[in-house]
């Protein structure tokens, strides 16, 4: 009897320590999708960047669109990942 | 002045129509923001193509991995002085199968050190790359080093899938010569099918405090860095 009183004790602290795991899992799910940036705030990644000029002229010629070129006089950055 | 940012249109033959200074001060005066006055520009720019007004919105696509699988990190500084480093930076790193296998089902706790997770972690950084450059090279410094004890711990499941949770303080050196670092909370949620030890998916958060010095006032502002992963494709 005592063993199966240990046994169902075990299990039952098996439980609660899955279920608080668990909890744990949740509580960082819900901080991933508080912390991710909104669609609003990603909205750099709407515009249709080319990696290149070459790529960009290609495109353009293909596709019968226009060219936004940004410039930058430094000699550092990517504005294609967002760094600048 | 002129500015170091130019901005330009070209037709889609490659003919310049336009170029303007990226932040030309005159639109304070006129009582323009500056992005009144680079739609005001591009307008201008745009009334000499004949293109077609696109049917709607292009679609949002964040950078990702053309084939194989990795991780995908954005990351935001949460500087309110300056908030173009509020804007998140998206990166994807692709990632091998013997950098997963280190990320494989814990049977139980089991200790990872950060250095073995450089490849990803060392993304974490802000976007402004003006803040830590080499003087001479005018190259960002890269982040030479991340260090730190962390805890990958079996966190239960529910049936279909079980659960890891990776845990533990990163500090991020970066390859200055002065030791410039700063250092954050690690919490990771990996995924794994019944009875598998290979990863299905990752989800999680750095949160650190970042030492921004304004060189100007020779003063130390501590700010939030915050980041989040999740794996690619899944």
């Amino acid at each position: 009897m005592k063993k199966v009183i240990l046994s169902a004790g075990a299990l039952l602290l098996s439980a609660n320590l899955c279920t608080a795991q668990n909890t744990q899992a949740k509580d960082i799910f819900s901080r991933y999708e508080d912390f991710r940036p909104s669609e609003r705030e990603l909205t750099m990644y709407q515009l249709d960047w080319a990696e290149s000029l070459e790529v960009a002229l290609e495109r353009a010629a293909k596709e019968s669109r226009p060219i936004f070129l940004i410039i930058i006089h430094a000699h550092y950055g990517d504005i294609f990942s967002g760094h600048c | 002045m002129q500015s170091n940012v130019d901005l330009a249109i070209l037709d889609s033959k490659g003919e310049l129509l336009q170029f303007f200074d990226g932040f030309r001060p005159t639109h304070r005066q006129r009582g323009e923001s500056l992005a009144a006055y680079t739609a005001f520009e591009v307008r201008l720019a745009s009334s000499l193509l004949q293109v077609k007004r696109p049917a709607a919105m292009p679609k949002l696509e964040l950078p990702d991995l053309p084939k194989g699988t990795g991780i995908r990190v954005m990351v935001r500084l949460m500087d309110d002085r300056m908030v173009a480093y509020q804007a998140p930076v998206v990166e994807v790193v692709p990632l091998t199968k013997e950098d997963w296998k280190k990320l494989a089902y814990p049977q139980k706790e089991r200790r990872l050190e950060a250095r073995d997770l450089k490849k990803w972690l060392c993304q974490v950084y802000p976007s402004g790359v003006m803040e830590r450059t080499n003087p001479q090279t005018k190259k960002v410094y890269q982040i030479a080093s991340t260090e730190g004890t962390l805890i990958l711990t079996p966190a239960g499941g529910d049936g279909a899938q079980h659960y890891a949770i990776l845990r533990g303080k990163v500090r991020l050196t970066d390859e200055g010569a002065d030791g410039f670092s700063y250092d954050g909370k690690l919490e990771i949620v990996l995924t794994y099918g019944a009875d598998q030890a290979k990863a299905l998916s990752l989800r999680g958060t750095f949160e650190g405090i970042y030492p921004r010095t304004d060189r100007r006032k020779n003063r130390t502002r501590e700010l939030a860095l915050q980041a989040i992963f999740e794996s690619r494709p899944m």
